[in-house]
């Protein structure tokens, strides 16, 4: 498959508070078209920067980020952004929200009404269509953002810790529901997490982070079966792997512990 | 779907008996009104001071009667209107302007920072010269005196529009325009609305003091004449009709507010 997202040799470096901060040193890392993967990591190691760049939100200090081998310049609507934080127009309701996109796209409106409808049934709120934002909780509102992200239908979709908020048994909803859509639309996808379960249930290859400054650490292919239903979450193979991930980020999270102590008591 | 995914649903009110906290502001409006009453019916103050409530209520009664308080009533309304409706045609598209283009803001801002303190009433003598005592002059006064707030609470609310949002609608593929119609105007509507609601009461004050200098009618020029006549008794009725006026102008604005707003409905109900 051809490389879809390339970052080559990327540094972000911002200044906060007076002093500079590099968030990514010199990463360089391909993304194959029809991948999904994974970027897992403790807080700070600059996963949400990288999500940030490939969308354009911002540019980095020195390195590239390709999208077909062009350098993205601007917001790049071909990476769709599902955001931690839903980002949902709360003066739309959900079908709206949903609708917005192809609205951009320039859809006929019974055609968006319909495109709508299925998406707000493939995330199951079918029902809480004319519901505004405000009125769902925090796992509904993060399923109306990936029913938009997927109604502007981009060609690569970057997920900042999606399911988070979401309660363990939606979760494994949502998982297997991305899973059946990635194998569907077969689109590429770049998914952060800090939940080693997670990078390993829906990853095709994991790409282990590490902090202050961000870097890859390893990246891991994952050779397990799909889908990984709870046979495969059960099995040795499944542990190994998880095993073998959590010797890589141990000491960075033991490390980020003891960090966060001593900024505690330096207060 | 589990439990908690519920739609939240507003904590129920208690009905049937009303709020312990009306019931005692109903107390002491009554028992303000009879302190007024026997203080005046007593003759401890002077009618000539202190008209009683009952001759309030009989002049006030008078002039429903004959229809002068309500054309009184109704043309300090429609000024208030008038120059309300302008402030806000011009204020809010100016202040959405400049809090999104930085050149506009460098035009506009120091115009608007010798502007700002000067009260509307410093400008009557120059409206009169220019514009005679007649409605456009009223006009102009409440427009003058109500547009710089309208513009700062629009610039506000605008500066405060989350750029999260704004980021999204483009990743979705929208244009600056329509970031700008369907993102950034919702999303300054809520603080632009309760600038028009300050700015309401400013416009009442404006009209008032406009009439109060020079005018034939309307509700400040009822108080400025029974002045003259020492008609302290028709001073209030004309106080007592602004408050209930600008009290249900208040009323019809929180109404016009839900209903641009039908997404506040839940934070509301």
């Amino acid at each position: 498959m051809p490389t879809i997202l390339s970052a080559q040799q990327v540094t972000k470096s911002y200044s906060s508070s007076g002093t500079d901060v590099v968030a990514v040193l010199n990463l360089s890392l391909d993304i194959e078209e029809g991948e999904l993967v994974c970027m897992l990591g403790a807080s700070g190691c600059g996963k949400s920067t990288m999500l940030n760049l490939f969308a354009g939100f911002t540019t980095p200090s020195s390195g590239r980020v390709l999208l077909r081998d062009r350098p993205i310049a601007g917001i790049e609507p071909r990476c769709g952004m599902v955001f931690q934080s839903y980002a949902l127009f709360p003066w739309k309701t959900v079908r709206q929200n949903v609708e917005f996109p192809l609205r951009m796209r320039g859809l006929a409106r019974s055609e968006r009404r319909a495109m709508a409808d299925f998406f707000i049934d493939l995330v199951q709120l079918d029902g809480f269509a004319d519901h505004y934002p405000a009125e769902l909780s925090g796992g509904m509102q993060q399923r109306v953002t990936l029913a938009r992200c997927l109604a502007a239908d981009p060609e690569v979709l970057l997920m900042d810790e999606p399911f988070a908020a979401l309660d363990a048994m939606t979760r494994q909803v949502m998982q297997d529901e991305l899973l059946r859509i990635q194998r569907q639309s077969g689109k590429t996808i770049v998914f952060i997490t800090h939940n080693i379960d997670e990078a390993i249930v829906l990853g095709h290859r994991i790409v282990v982070m590490s902090a202050r400054p961000g870097r890859i650490r390893r990246i891991i292919p994952n050779p397990l079966p799909q889908p990984r239903d709870i046979a495969v979450q059960t099995s040795t193979a499944f542990a190994d792997l998880k095993t073998e991930i959590w010797r890589e980020v141990e000491g960075e999270v033991a490390q980020h512990i003891v960090q966060s102590r001593l900024a505690g008591s330096a207060q | 779907m589990t439990v908690q995914e519920q739609v939240i649903s507003p904590a129920p009110r208690p009905i049937g008996w009303p709020d312990r906290s009306v019931v005692v502001s109903i107390g002491a409006v009554v028992a303000f009104v009879a302190l007024w009453a026997t203080v005046t019916g007593l003759e401890w103050i002077s009618p000539l001071f202190l008209p009683s409530p009952s001759a309030v209520a009989r002049a006030a009664g008078k002039l429903i009667v004959s229809g002068d308080l309500w054309r009184a009533v109704l043309a300090s309304s429609i000024r208030v209107f008038a120059g309300f409706l302008l402030a806000a045609v011009v204020a809010i598209p100016l202040g959405i302007s400049m809090a999104v283009f930085w050149s506009v803001r460098a035009v506009f801002s120091p115009f608007i920072s010798l502007l700002r303190p000067l009260p509307s009433i410093t400008w009557i003598p120059m409206t009169i010269l220019w514009l005679g005592i007649g409605e456009q002059q009223k006009i102009v006064i409440v427009f003058l005196g109500t547009w710089v707030y309208i513009l700062l609470a629009t610039f506000e609310a605008t500066r405060r529009v989350d750029p999260l949002l704004i980021r999204a609608a483009h990743n979705l593929g929208a244009n600056d325009l329509t970031v700008m119609r369907e993102v950034i105007f919702p999303g300054a509507l809520p603080g632009i609305l309760a600038g028009l609601k300050v700015s309401l009461a400013i416009a009442w004050s404006c009209v008032l003091s406009a009439e109060m200098i020079a005018a034939r009618n309307g509700l400040g020029a009822l108080i400025w004449e029974a002045k003259d006549w020492g008609d302290m008794t028709m001073v209030l009725v004309g106080m007592v009709s602004i408050s209930l006026t600008v009290l249900a102008a208040d009323a019809i604005a929180n109404r016009v507010e839900l209903l641009l707003q039908p997404w506040e409905r839940h934070r509301r109900r």
